[in-house]
């Protein structure tokens, strides 16, 4: 759960800024909030603050030129759920 | 020896591409393209697979993550691969989403044993549901994944050990991170287990800026191939005795295609030239 709960706070960090915000003002706590343990909020407190906005900036670039697909609306399975 | 040497497919490159069967190989097409299209785009892939091998490479899938794939993604990547027949599928070694969130690209994840025993766990099952087992890529990064225990070269090599897969080796994805986080990509490449290198992806880049004094490079498929990357695919040929399928992927910027061309004729000298050192060595 643990590997889990860290991929979750790094997926945030890298869409949300205000959580980024919040983290870069105080990484550990931030990181107690989000209950991650010990090591791994060691470890955030010695991230790689650089890259985390290099990253961050570029997945937005990414997001925003490829927006999530809307799922396809396929008729023929609609009709046979019915 | 058969090396195959082919390019992403790409609508604005189709034309280009089908007047030079001649001197490509293989295509390389993104599975998640395809994925739940409308049926015309679906046939239009199954022709184009009758006139080239085609390779299907996933973008969305998230194979190297602690957090189990979706199997309704894997199910529609299953149906693709039983209608078109490709030479082979590949994913990344990477995590797209976590915690209801959607990163929007490949993202490297932390190199713990979790990840590795969860990139196992998604690749398993992948060939269960899909029926082969994808290759699977390194990824570039501009974050140094935080919370690592493993080099990258000992995290990959322990998820193609624990996962019996293959490696799609991206040649400008490991030179990116050798130069932004410096280690040696030659040392990588040595401790990558040489028979399970089955394909190759090249590509370019551009340098940004990241302090006033520090800049990293972006991999970001827009530019040609660098002169660094062709000397790895030399030294790759050097190493490994089986055929490799060599791709160059370009995402944007899209020079004529002449110029892709003359670096795919690049990339078939480099590895012609460590395949002949191989020679002699042997």
């Amino acid at each position: 759960m643990s590997a889990q709960n860290l991929e979750a706070f790094l997926a945030k960090l890298y869409v949300d800024s205000q959580a980024r915000s919040r983290f870069l003002a105080d990484p550990r706590r931030e990181a107690l909030n989000a209950g991650l343990n010990e090591d791994d909020c060691a470890a955030l407190e010695k991230i790689d603050f650089v890259g985390l906005e290099l990253a961050a900036d570029s997945f937005a670039r990414k997001r925003a030129a490829c927006p999530p697909r809307k799922p396809v609306w396929n008729f023929t399975r609609w009709l046979k759920r019915r | 020896m058969n090396d195959r040497f082919g390019i992403g497919w790409r609508p604005e490159l189709a034309a280009g591409i089908l007047s030079n069967l001649d001197c490509i190989d293989i295509v390389e097409v993104i599975a998640d393209d395809y994925c739940g299209a409308p049926r015309p785009k679906r046939r239009a892939l199954r022709t184009l697979a009758t006139q080239v091998p085609v390779a299907l490479h996933g973008v969305t899938l998230g194979m190297a993550s602690a957090i189990a794939i979706d199997s309704k993604r894997l199910e529609q990547t299953a149906r693709l691969v039983e209608e078109i027949q490709p030479e082979f599928w590949s994913e990344h070694l990477a995590f797209v989403r976590a915690g209801g969130l959607e990163i929007g690209h490949l993202a490297a994840p932390p190199r713990t044993e979790a990840t590795v025993e969860g990139a196992a766990r998604n690749l398993t099952a992948a060939k269960k549901i899909v029926g082969a087992m994808p290759l699977v890529e390194n990824v570039a990064t501009l974050i140094d994944p935080p919370a690592s225990k493993l080099s990258e070269a000992d995290w990959t090599s322990e998820i193609l050990a624990a996962a019996n897969s293959a490696l799609l080796l991206d040649l400008h994805n490991l030179y990116a991170n050798s130069v932004n986080f410096g280690f040696d990509p030659y040392d990588f490449i040595n401790r990558m287990p040489h028979e399970k290198i089955h394909a190759i992806h090249l590509a370019g880049g551009r340098w940004i800026k990241a302090t006033t004094d520090d800049r990293r490079l972006l991999d970001d498929h827009l530019h040609d191939v660098p002169d660094s990357v062709y000397e790895l695919l030399k030294y790759v040929g050097q190493r490994t005795f089986r055929p490799l399928t060599v791709i160059l992927e370009r995402d944007g910027r899209y020079p004529p295609i002449e110029m892709l061309l003359n670096q795919l004729d690049r990339a078939r000298d480099a590895l012609r030239g460590g395949r002949a050192k191989l020679s002699e060595a042997a």
